[in-house]
């Protein structure tokens, strides 16, 4: 069966310049939250304006509820899409203030024939509230703030209902507690109003928690779409660990079906992602929750740095062959280790998911 | 992949720049056409006299217009002192009198047995004052009518590049160790610079295409020499000769413009910008610079707006209330008519630009601005032996019937030399406007034309104004387009006030002057506030 939003082999490019190349994904159910996480400047933006069709493919397809929105002989104008997008620089319109720049939205979608999903159950009011802003009412948009008109922004797309709502870094301009109310509330609006959404953003605490799936944009296209949980403990490719730059790739070689061998590390046991034969030299991923501290433990490694984060610390150790490997520790552990202390690791070693390049 | 649609934007571009191509080519085929002998009788006497008097107006009034309004804007934008507020919006007013109607009430004050002479007759009793009262006119005349009315482009312009430096620069500079004056030379001046230059360039370009003021006072420039060889002489051979030279030094003065305005965009202010705190003028320093300001706004506007007052007043028979009445109805129709078309052609253009994103539409519309350069009288001298040669050619008379003298030709040469300042004012707020917010409105489900109207319309609105009001200002004062091309019998208050004022007749100029003067007034004070922003 078709799934209810899909981008197929898409390719835009501008000036001659190949923006996106043969770019695929899609939303199998109604309802569900998409995150498309990379770098700046990768496409991220493109894909949305592609989406919304205020940019014009080169090629591929665009289906939206079984309706094919763009391809080589159909071009729906944005207008007549029932899309709506919460841009990253906010486009509000200047001379009008914030009350007329969300009615503006509604006028049009509620009363024309193109959206069958009737009005939002939350008002305008609702939605202000929720985003932290209902006094804003009556201001012009040089009067309030970056962060403040990106929430207005956003109210002024999801108050349309629209068949799938866009969202271009909606938190980008707010501070880390606003940010998390912000977008719990968000979660929670998107969940009871069934809004479909595909979510922009490089802030990978937010896809991860907003979305359902993960896309993974990088110079090849999405390279990985899958669940947040499988993206942060399985990525597919070594490019996804760079990306995330969390954890090292160690050299082990495959002694079985479930334990690999490093010769600092000792024996590594777990459960192999992808099958290798007996022998070979792999390269496995280390993250940071992957090893245990032991204090009591005999495998010890010189500390050679340690990052505090408030909940947690981590160190990076040291050992004999130079490699540096990161281990997360809860911030309340007993004892702190001071940098070129000798700090223990747990044995036998046991990870739960062995991912090797 | 999609298919290609006929974009109707580039219609009013190419429109418009084909009739700024007229002037060139014309000029460029008669280059190698055969001289009359009156050209060759000319080419031995008189051609190096009016390029020589052209470019002695064009030195006096550079060099006037720059104390002028380099001095003015320096003042005013820098320091306060008694009238400070007042004179930064008042001396715009000058704007409204046009040099040809300076140079008018020039001849009415200084002239024999002329208002001055009057004055001191009846303050000290008879006497030969006459003998005594310098004459103003002439080429002295000239500079003086033509930079207090033009100094206006160097004021504005200078001043807009003076506020918009941040207080940062000379903040840094005092931090630096400069004194005032050494700030001045070192920091405001050089970042001013091309702002000065382009107000001059500006300057230069009016005072070359100049015709009222120096045909008024029988100076013998290029464009009154055009004008005679196809008035008087019916020699069009011969006016197109002339028309090569002061083209040419046009085309130096453009190029001048072109180049410091992009320079000028390097010193517009960017982030972290803080307005200049003035400095408060005390004492003798304060009186100075209001005597400089007070005489500037007298001579500029006082003084030809009182002489013209003298005349009606002391002539009430002059003014005819039926022929006041006539002539507004004819300004005021072809202003508005003007302007709607220019209005419209102007958003056609810059919306096509703006969604079609065509570098060759981009590229035909830098070229139709630039008929603003062509001077008036060489603008209407070819389109009119264009149409005859295009009636000839197609063996019919229609097309000339059409155009030439009629308010259609009156309207397109309008259109030709005033569509810059229309397409770059509306260019200048659609800059503003971001792009997303075309996008942001297709989306909550605008149409483009919904879009159209319900964003860009009204955040364009004070531009449509600035436009409106500068438009109409230009038109109610030109001159030699309209005499030339104007239907028989149809005057305007400028073509009126000439007329008279050629045939010696000053007080009967001095109603449709003085309509002129107070349309163009109401028409700045209107616009001020967007006027003052520089444009």
């Amino acid at each position: 069966m078709a799934h209810y939003f899909e981008f197929n082999n898409v390719s835009y490019s501008k000036n001659n310049e190949h923006i996106l190349t043969n770019v695929s994904f899609s939303i199998p159910r109604q309802g569900d939250t998409v995150a498309i996480l990379g770098p700046s400047g990768i496409g991220k933006t493109t894909i949305l304006k592609c989406i919304s069709g205020v940019r014009k493919i080169d090629q591929g397809t665009i289906q939206l509820k079984n309706k094919i929105l763009h391809d080589s002989h159909t071009y729906i104008d944005p207008e007549q899409r029932n899309i709506a997008l919460s841009f990253q620089d906010n486009a509000l319109f200047p001379h009008y203030t914030v009350e007329e720049n969300i009615r503006f939205g509604i006028q049009k979608s509620l009363f024309c024939s193109k959206n069958k999903n009737g009005p939002l159950k939350y008002s305008m009011e609702d939605l202000l509230e929720l985003f932290f802003v209902p006094e804003l009412k009556n201001k012009y948009p040089h009067e309030i703030s970056t962060g403040q008109a990106q929430r207005v922004g956003l109210v002024r797309s999801i108050i349309h209902n629209p068949d799938l709502l866009l969202l271009d870094e909606p938190f980008a301009n707010l501070d880390q507690n606003l940010k998390d109310k912000a977008q719990k509330n968000l979660k929670e609006i998107l969940k009871s109003t069934g809004i479909t959404t595909i979510l922009v953003t490089h802030d990978k605490y937010e896809a991860f928690y907003l979305s359902d799936y993960c896309g993974i944009l990088l110079q090849g296209g999405i390279v990985q779409f899958d669940s947040p949980y499988n993206i942060h403990h399985i990525p597919n490719s070594k490019e996804v660990v760079e990306f995330f730059n969390r954890g090292v790739l160690i050299p082990v070689e495959v002694v079985s079906d479930d334990t690999l061998f490093n010769k600092d590390l000792g024996e590594i046991k777990g459960k192999l992602v992808k099958k290798y034969e007996k022998g070979e030299q792999v390269n496995l991923l280390i993250q940071p929750e992957d090893l245990e501290h032991d204090d009591s433990s005999t495998l010890k490694f010189e500390v050679i740095d340690k990052k505090f984060r408030g909940t947690n610390l981590i160190y990076t150790l040291q050992t004999p062959s130079a490699l540096q490997l990161p281990v997360f520790v809860h911030s309340h552990h007993e004892h702190l280790h001071a940098e070129q202390e000798k700090f223990g690791i747990k044995q036998p070693i046991f990870i739960d998911h062995l991912v090797c390049f | 992949m999609h298919t290609f649609k006929i974009n109707y934007w580039f219609l009013s571009s190419l429109f418009i720049s084909c009739f700024v191509c007229i002037p060139l080519i014309v000029i460029g085929i008669s280059l190698f056409q055969d001289v009359s002998g009156y050209y060759q009788l000319l080419g031995e006497t008189y051609v190096y006299t009016y390029i020589a008097n052209t470019l002695l107006v064009l030195t006096g009034v550079l060099v006037l217009t720059f104390i002028f309004g380099v001095g003015a804007a320096y003042l005013t934008s820098f320091y306060q002192f008694p009238g400070s507020t007042f004179f930064t919006w008042a001396l715009i007013l000058s704007f409204a009198v046009p040099s040809y109607i300076y140079a008018y009430s020039l001849t009415a004050f200084f002239g024999y047995f002329g208002n001055l002479y009057s004055f001191l007759n009846y303050l000290f009793g008879p006497s030969d004052y006459h003998t005594l009262i310098p004459k103003v006119d002439g080429l002295l005349g000239s500079i003086l009518s033509m930079s207090f009315s033009l100094f206006i482009y160097v004021y504005l312009i200078t001043r807009a590049s003076f506020i918009y430096q941040s207080q940062n620069l000379v903040d840094a500079g005092k931090i630096m160790g400069f004194s005032n004056y050494q700030t001045f030379k070192k920091i405001i001046f050089p970042s001013a610079r091309p702002g000065i230059v382009v107000g001059l360039s500006l300057v230069a370009m009016e005072s070359i295409s100049d015709f009222g003021t120096v045909s008024f006072f029988n100076i013998q420039t290029l464009t009154t020499a055009i004008y005679d060889s196809w008035i008087i002489f019916d020699d069009i051979a011969t006016a197109y000769q002339l028309s090569f030279f002061l083209i040419v030094i046009v085309l130096i003065f453009f190029w001048l413009e072109r180049m410091s305005r992009s320079r000028s965009k390097f010193y517009m202010p960017t982030r972290g910008y803080e307005a200049i705190n003035k400095i408060q003028l005390q004492g003798t320093s304060a009186a100075y610079a209001t005597t400089f300001c007070l005489l500037l706004f007298t001579c500029s506007f006082l003084f030809p707006i009182s002489q013209i007052l003298l005349w009606v007043i002391q002539f009430p028979d002059n003014i005819h209330l039926a022929q006041l009445i006539e002539l507004s109805v004819n300004t005021v129709s072809i202003v508005i008519l003007t302007t709607l078309c220019l209005i419209v052609l102007a958003f056609f253009t810059n919306y096509g630009m703006r969604i079609s994103k065509s570098k060759f539409l981009n590229a035909v519309t830098n070229f139709s601005v630039s008929g603003y350069v062509i001077p008036g009288v060489i603008l209407a001298v070819t389109l009119l032996s264009f149409l005859s040669f295009v009636s000839k050619l197609a063996n019919s008379n229609w097309i000339h019937f059409l155009f030439s003298g009629s308010i259609i030709g009156l309207v397109i040469a309008y259109c030709v030399r005033f569509y810059s300042l229309a397409i770059n004012g509306i260019k200048s707020g659609y800059e503003k406007l971001n792009t997303n917010l075309d996008d942001a409105s297709y989306l909550l489900g605008y149409t483009k034309f919904g879009t159209f109207i319900k964003i860009h319309l009204p955040f364009l609105q004070p531009n449509l104004l600035l436009i409106a009001m500068l438009v109409a200002i230009d038109i109610l004062k030109e001159l030699p387009i309209t005499l030339i091309l104007r239907p028989f019998n149809f005057e305007t208050f400028a073509t009126q006030a000439y007329t008279f004022a050629s045939q010696d007749m000053l007080e009967h100029a001095a109603g449709p002057s003085l309509f002129l003067i107070i349309f163009s007034a109401i028409f700045i004070l209107l616009s001020k506030k967007y006027i003052l922003k520089g444009f």
